[in-house]
């Protein structure tokens, strides 16, 4: 099998235009599913009765679901069940928001739980309201915990935004299949794919697990 | 100040800072607690000594409120316990607690982790704040380190800022739970001179401590613990030379 350079370098003007959906897709899912993360999240810490038990359920419900099943889900069956058409976009983004923030409401969590006691204890003894300890100390120590995590879901994120092109959503694993439904050159085109991929990917894996070695550490 | 005592107080509890009266806590079946009563006077040093799990550390956290009362009553300055939250807050801020781990907050600053409860607890501007924590930094003999991370600083520095920080609110008693069980060897001596220094000041302090030479020389009471009790409370000449408390004894042989 002979690499045909020009349909390597050829393939990137329409990949990168796919990548423009692709990052779109990916900071609108991450927008709002850290929403609906953070919201699950208090439910859980500090909600009682039905609000926690809400939250509980939906963190049960979606980190259960396969993304791809819930992207046809709610592309196919939405129209019949709210009577709603939804765009692919809308229907991908709605998808991968709520898997992800099912996903980011237990990091949110996890953050918050390895606080050390003793710190929150040090705050209440000196006589801090709620409110202080909370947003000086808690959150402040929970988002560096939290933050390796936070982009290694992320880079998860932007590697499953592709299967949203099973249901037309123009993002960059798309335009490959479009391409390469066009000219034959799968082998040229899926390795431009990966090499774009890879490169958005990368920084961000590395970032995380920097990240992580400078918070072991920096602590104690 | 709410919840002022409805009687007026006896005399000789006239100056007491704080008063325990039968405070008594559980976790689950275990008694920490089993109606302990002690009273601490202002400018009093009183150091509580006594076997591991006798609930020295518990008496302290039920003083300012980190440990609910199963029973009896806690009264810091006038303001009861058990009371309003607006109560448990007033206890907290009048409370200084020293950790045995210190528990610095490690993502401020020395000076953020001294200004941060009387900036929040609007006891201070800001620049007051500032001012007050250089000058409570320079009597811990730390404020070369000012603005270091915790990190950044060994064991018994973290622990005189941790000192400076209890006294920014200026609390009306100092408590320390161990303060220096988590320390090198040689970093036990800078900790408990900043202590003796504020002894000698005249602050008013209760201290949980392992450290029969400190409290012999510091302490005006000594009050031993054994399974929730409180067993004696003397001065320190009286409490070495009592010998007729077996517990007491066996407790002495081992910590000397």
């Amino acid at each position: 099998m002979v690499f045909d350079g020009a349909a390597f370098t050829d393939a990137f003007p329409l990949l990168v235009e796919g990548l423009w959906m692709t990052v779109l897709l990916v900071l609108a899912s991450l927008g709002i599913g850290a929403a609906i993360g953070l919201v699950a999240c208090i439910g859980q810490l500090l909600g009682r009765g039905a609000l926690n038990r809400l939250s509980r359920a939906y963190v049960s419900l979606f980190r259960g679901l396969p993304e791809t099943v819930l992207i046809f889900w709610i592309y196919f069956c939405g129209p019949f069940v709210f009577d709603i058409r939804l765009s692919a976009f809308a229907s991908g983004t709605i998808a991968l928001s709520l898997v992800g923030g099912s996903y980011l409401s237990e990091i949110f969590r996890a953050g918050v739980l390895a606080v050390p006691r003793g710190e929150i204890e040090a705050g209440r003894a000196l006589g801090l309201t709620f409110p202080v300890v909370a947003m000086d100390l808690v959150i402040p120590r929970a988002f560096r915990i939290m933050l390796p995590a936070f982009l290694g879901f992320m880079t998860i994120l932007i590697k499953n935004s592709g299967i949203t092109s099973a249901i037309g959503v123009t993002e960059m694993f798309y335009q490959g299949q479009i391409i390469a439904g066009d000219n034959f050159k799968h082998f040229e085109v899926f390795t431009a794919v990966g090499v774009l991929y890879f490169l958005i990917i990368f920084p961000l894996s590395m970032a995380s697990s920097g990240l992580e070695r400078r918070l072991a550490s920096a602590d104690r | 100040m709410s919840n002022a005592p409805d009687t007026p107080p006896d005399p000789s509890s006239e100056t007491a800072i704080v008063r325990c009266e039968n405070v008594r806590r559980r976790f689950g079946r275990f008694e920490a607690l089993r109606g302990v009563s002690l009273s601490v006077h202002r400018g009093q040093v009183v150091c509580v000594v006594g076997p591991s799990g006798s609930g020295k550390s518990t008496l302290l956290r039920t003083i300012n409120g980190l440990e609910a009362l199963d029973g009896g009553t806690v009264t810091v300055d006038g303001v009861r316990l058990p009371g309003t939250s607006k109560d448990v807050l007033a206890v907290r801020r009048m409370t200084g607690m020293v950790f045995q781990s210190f528990n610095l907050f490690p993502h401020l600053t020395v000076r953020r982790n001294v200004t941060l409860a009387p900036v929040r607890n609007k006891r201070l501007s800001p620049a007051a704040a500032d001012e007050l924590a250089e000058r409570l930094l320079r009597r811990v003999k730390i404020a070369d380190q000012i603005d270091k991370y915790p990190s950044q600083l060994s064991g018994g520095q973290q622990q005189r800022v941790a000192i400076a920080r209890a006294l920014a609110m200026e609390p009306r008693v100092l408590m320390f739970d161990e303060p220096t069980s988590a320390l090198d060897p040689e970093m036990v001596k800078e900790v408990l001179d900043v202590m003796r220094e504020l002894a000698h000041s005249g602050t008013t302090m209760l201290v949980v401590t392992h450290e029969m030479g400190f409290a012999r020389d510091v302490a005006d009471r000594i009050v031993f613990m054994v399974d929730g009790d409180l067993v004696c409370d003397l001065p320190p000449a009286a409490f070495f030379a009592r010998d007729d408390d077996p517990r007491l004894r066996a407790f002495l042989a081992q910590v000397d």
